[in-house]
């Protein structure tokens, strides 16, 4: 464990100035071609899979393929941990140790936000929603993704070449081909923004009501000084009721922040690639693992800062009891 | 004719809506002005003031994205 690793500088650049001629090679005979962006998800299939009555048809699309790829990292994740814990060891290494650093790391944020008492109920819900984020914003940026898949014949197209059975590449000229990639960041999928954001709203809700039972619907229906105060009271009630509205702005707001800052990495990613295609896109990709990680962070501690203003009451006298 | 028209108000629009990145982009300024002047006057609480940064910093951001999706759905929907 304590080994210490040389630094080989020497050889790793050669590394990085053979990568750049590649690039430069391959955009020479592959020149970049502006890919086909659409907000919605790509049909992978032509025929609907099943139709459930009600809501529509429903097909097979490229961000739930990705959904399995990142589902299958996350077990495989979560079977090292197993298997290192099974060992038996004090200090656990490689990724069980990553983990345990990680999972301590939220804790401590959560136990420090939320005090101690409740930090157990919400460290799921953050710890959960951070990490699938996280693996969600992580896998996007494997190569393949959002380049390799099915040709699809459509009107304002790209030419295509094969280059052996089966096998083809899109070229810049006017054609009648689209790629619609097999898998493509989970993120620029609303579906899986909105449902993260109604789990995050709805649970909120319920630790509140948990923690102050009936009298955290005070907070929406404040008719505590109504009769008594009616000026200040009608007062209460509006703030109560734009709370009500905050609360809707809430899913909205968690919907959007993830889903925009993945698609506008995605076009970002796209643009830059066929408009400087052989440096600019690694730092771009650099920009991206840091958008990703924040995005998750912002994702997860948001859901806990709500979570712990909900289990307080807004009236202060518990509060000021606690310390 | 037309048709180039309505691509013309297409990108009109979409640049149009994105001048509320302005906001956003003076929010996150005075936050993060916030954030530095804490930090340099008391650096231990160097940690709670990046976390509580970082959160304030998403919420105008979010202002931005909403400015982006619309600019998105201008150009990539309708």
């Amino acid at each position: 464990m304590e080994k210490t690793r040389k630094w080989r500088w020497g050889v790793h650049r050669w590394f990085v100035l053979l990568f750049i001629i590649l690039g430069i090679i391959g955009v020479k005979f592959f020149p970049p071609v502006q890919p086909h962006i659409q907000v919605a998800a790509e049909k992978l299939s032509e025929t609907p899979l099943f139709t459930i009555p009600g809501i529509g048809p429903i097909y097979l699309v490229n961000t739930f393929t990705s959904m399995l790829v990142s589902m299958l990292v996350i077990i495989l994740i979560a079977y090292a941990v197993k298997r290192a814990i099974g060992k038996g060891d004090l200090v656990p290494a490689g990724i069980a140790g990553a983990v345990e650093m990680l999972i301590e790391v939220m804790y401590n944020l959560t136990e420090n936000t939320t005090g101690a008492k409740w930090a157990k109920k919400v460290f799921p819900w953050f710890a959960t929603i951070m990490i699938v984020v996280l693996v969600a914003n992580i896998v996007k940026l494997l190569p393949g993704f959002e380049t390799v898949g099915l040709l699809h014949h459509s009107e304002k197209g790209y030419a295509i070449k094969e280059l052996f059975s089966g096998v083809a590449t899109v070229l810049p000229q006017e054609g009648a081909y689209v790629v619609t990639p097999f898998f493509r960041a989970q993120a620029t999928d609303l579906n899986f923004t909105l449902s993260l954001a109604l789990i995050s709203v709805i649970m909120t809700q319920v630790i509140g009501l948990q923690a102050q039972g009936l009298g955290y619907f005070s907070k929406f229906f404040n008719t505590r000084n109504l009769f008594t105060k009616p000026f200040f009271g009608a007062m209460d009630f509006l703030v109560g009721l734009l709370e009500t509205i905050s609360e809707f702005a809430k899913i909205l707001s968690f919907t959007f922040r993830l889903f925009g800052n993945m698609f506008a990495g995605v076009v970002l990613l796209a643009l830059i690639g066929v408009m400087l295609p052989v440096f600019m896109p690694s730092f771009v990709m650099l920009f991206e693992v840091f958008i990703g990680l924040i995005q998750a962070f912002v994702f997860g501690m948001l859901t806990m800062v709500f979570m712990s203003m909900a289990t307080r009451g807004h009236g202060g006298e518990e509060h000021a009891a606690e310390h | 004719m037309t048709g180039d028209i309505v691509l013309a108000a297409k990108f009109i629009g979409a640049g149009l809506s994105m001048i509320g990145a302005l906001g956003a982009g003076i929010g996150i300024g005075l936050s993060v002005q916030g954030a530095l002047n804490g930090m340099a006057r008391n650096p231990d609480a160097y940690g709670n003031l990046l976390t509580n940064m970082i959160l304030g910093i998403a919420f105008s951001e979010a202002i931005a994205i909403y400015c982006l999706v619309v600019a998105f759905l201008m150009l990539f929907v309708l």
